[in-house]
């Protein structure tokens, strides 16, 4: 019995090391994030105690509010459209053995793996005045549709966005297709013979199959959409003037080019706790029925 | 079940749709990564596989290769170990506390890098750790223990419980019983997060951006991200380099598409 009891102890030292590095890369981090938000501090010289006031500039700093505004408009990008269009394509592709579907899944799934500076890099070329969606509008007569797009006051941020759904909708419609694969067929048959058509079944049949897959989809894009940096630091730098400003492009200048290091970690913090109230929520919902 | 004609075509009509939205953009990158002209005019008659060579000697591609493959190789190494042992203790060994710990462990998957990122900057600031490789593998590795924690106790709970004990009946020890018992029963799930790990670290831009301010430590991310941002008349150059920073990363996933896949799907909560 004591030698068991001295066992059970030993699993700590394998323990140890996972939860040094992750102490002091994640857990200490992040506990002095909440500190360092709650002063005013330029990074060099002795933090003053603000309380509360880094965290008020959520109400009263434009530039903030102008960043939690395009949030609303990329969530709609990077999660609504491609979740809608997967779920589209999932119900439209029968359900049974599609030859070929590995080489398919393999290209629709690449954005995934390709990292976000290539991605950039591929799609500032593509958006350029000279590039090729102007020359492709030129060629079928709509030259007068033309522009810089990311250079554009209007149109940049939805540019961008549209990046994001090109990205993320593989991701959806992977997770989708494979989700409803796994669907009984005798539920579709129930549905048949009761007479329900085709828009009928989705709602009845394979939406609330897809419940989980759905929820997963919501956390990873609208986070994806919340934390939005590399895409928009490598384009447009949250230009032109601030139409495409993020919380997290803020968070940067702010801690690493103007110093105003207490006002980025209070960025930090609310992100991070809406990141985690968005996957308990979003997790929540899908568990009930 | 026999497919009718009509559900035929809609089905790859749907898929290819879908592919072409992804085609179209990467071809057109390598296309442009092997124009002969600087602004990347589509040209067929003139590629120019040159290109690569010149974006790899112009952009020092082998400098920051190296720095992409040992923070990697390090990184991958560090997290697999620290995570299996930490399961390990969890789950077979079922330390007290365990019930308390892993929670603690499954939180940092939800933490955003923008929830630590800047006490994390000046904390490694303040260690030397900043613009260095060993700095950025450690920042990488805490990142990545939470999920390999997550994937590895699920991995092992997964495994017969008879297994474990047949070994300590014939009197091995709790290390042995890990490595020639364990592990390679569940090889295949430590493969999957190798790759995952390899990936996330490989493709991560924002987190070395902040650590690494020395062009020379800069992994091929960063190093790709301010070349694009000097090379702005040398579309095909910038191209080419764009091209060669994915290629590792997709010969695995042309190789192991199966694991990717199903990684990231059941993996989907990391964020």
């Amino acid at each position: 019995m004591h030698g068991k009891r001295r066992g059970r102890f030993v699993g700590w030292l394998y323990i140890l090391p996972a939860l040094l590095l992750y102490g002091g890369v994640v857990l200490y981090p992040a506990i002095q994030s909440v500190n360092i938000s709650l002063y005013s501090w330029d990074g060099v010289s002795t933090p003053t105690w603000v309380g509360l006031g880094n965290y008020t500039d959520f109400l009263s700093d434009p530039e903030l509010r102008i960043a939690i505004e395009h949030i609303g408009v990329l969530v709609v990008f990077y999660a609504f459209v491609p979740i809608l269009l997967g779920l589209l394509s999932a119900s439209l592709l029968a359900r049974h053995a599609r030859r070929g579907y590995a080489v398919y899944r393999w290209v629709i799934f690449l954005p995934q793996v390709l990292t976000s500076v290539v991605v950039a890099v591929l799609w500032k070329q593509l958006y350029g005045p000279d590039g090729p969606i102007n020359t492709a509008l030129e060629a079928v007569g709509l030259g007068a549709l033309t522009k810089d797009w990311l250079g554009d006051f209007t149109w940049a941020l939805p540019a961008l966005g549209l990046v994001g759904t090109w990205t993320t909708l593989g991701l959806c419609m992977v997770l989708f297709v494979s989700g409803s694969a796994a669907i009984p067929t005798s539920l579709y048959d129930a549905a048949r013979v009761d007479g329900a058509g085709a828009v009928r079944e989705f709602f009845a049949v394979t939406l609330p199959a897809l419940r989980p897959q759905i929820a997963v989809a919501l956390v990873l894009t609208v986070t994806g959409a919340l934390r939005t940096f590399d895409l928009v630091w490598l384009t447009t730098r949250g230009g032109p003037g601030t139409s495409t400003i993020t919380p997290s492009l803020l968070l940067y200048v702010k801690a690493f080019s103007i110093g105003d290091v207490g006002a980025a970690a209070a960025i930090g913090v609310v992100m991070a706790v809406v990141c985690l109230l968005l996957a308990l929520v979003i997790v929540r919902v899908s568990e009930q029925d | 079940m026999v497919a009718s004609r009509l559900e035929k075509i809609v089905n790859y009509a749907i898929l290819t749709i879908f592919a072409l939205a992804v085609v179209l953009p990467v071809g057109w990158l390598l296309l442009a990564a092997l124009s002969p002209q600087a602004n990347a005019g589509v040209d067929l008659t003139g590629l120019r596989p040159r290109n690569f060579v010149d974006a790899w000697v112009q952009s020092d591609f082998g400098r920051h290769l190296l720095n992409s493959l040992i923070i990697c190789l390090g990184a991958v190494t560090l997290t697999t170990v620290a995570s299996s042992l930490a399961a390990y203790g969890l789950t077979v060994l079922r330390a007290p506390g365990s019930k308390f710990l892993f929670p603690l462990f499954l939180a940092g998957i939800m933490i955003p890098l923008e929830g630590i990122l800047v006490p994390l900057y000046y904390q490694m600031r303040s260690l030397g750790l900043t613009s260095s490789l060993v700095g950025l593998m450690i920042a990488h590795t805490g990142l990545g223990v939470s999920f390999g924690v997550f994937w590895m106790r699920a991995t092992l709970l997964a495994v017969p419980r008879e297994l474990v004990e047949s070994a300590e009946l014939d009197g091995a020890g709790r290390m042995r019983t890990l490595l020639s018992i364990i592990v390679p029963v569940v090889r295949p799930a430590i493969i999957t997060m190798v790759l995952l790990m390899f990936m996330w670290t490989w493709n991560d831009y924002f987190l070395a951006f902040v650590m690494i301010n020395d062009p020379e430590k800069m992994p091929v991310t960063v190093a790709l991200g301010s070349f694009s941002t000097r090379y702005t008349q040398q579309l095909n150059l910038m191209s080419a380099a764009a091209v060669l920073v994915c290629v590792p990363v997709l010969v695995l996933y042309a190789f192991f598409q199966r694991q990717f896949i199903q990684g990231v799907l059941s993996g989907a909560l990391k964020g």
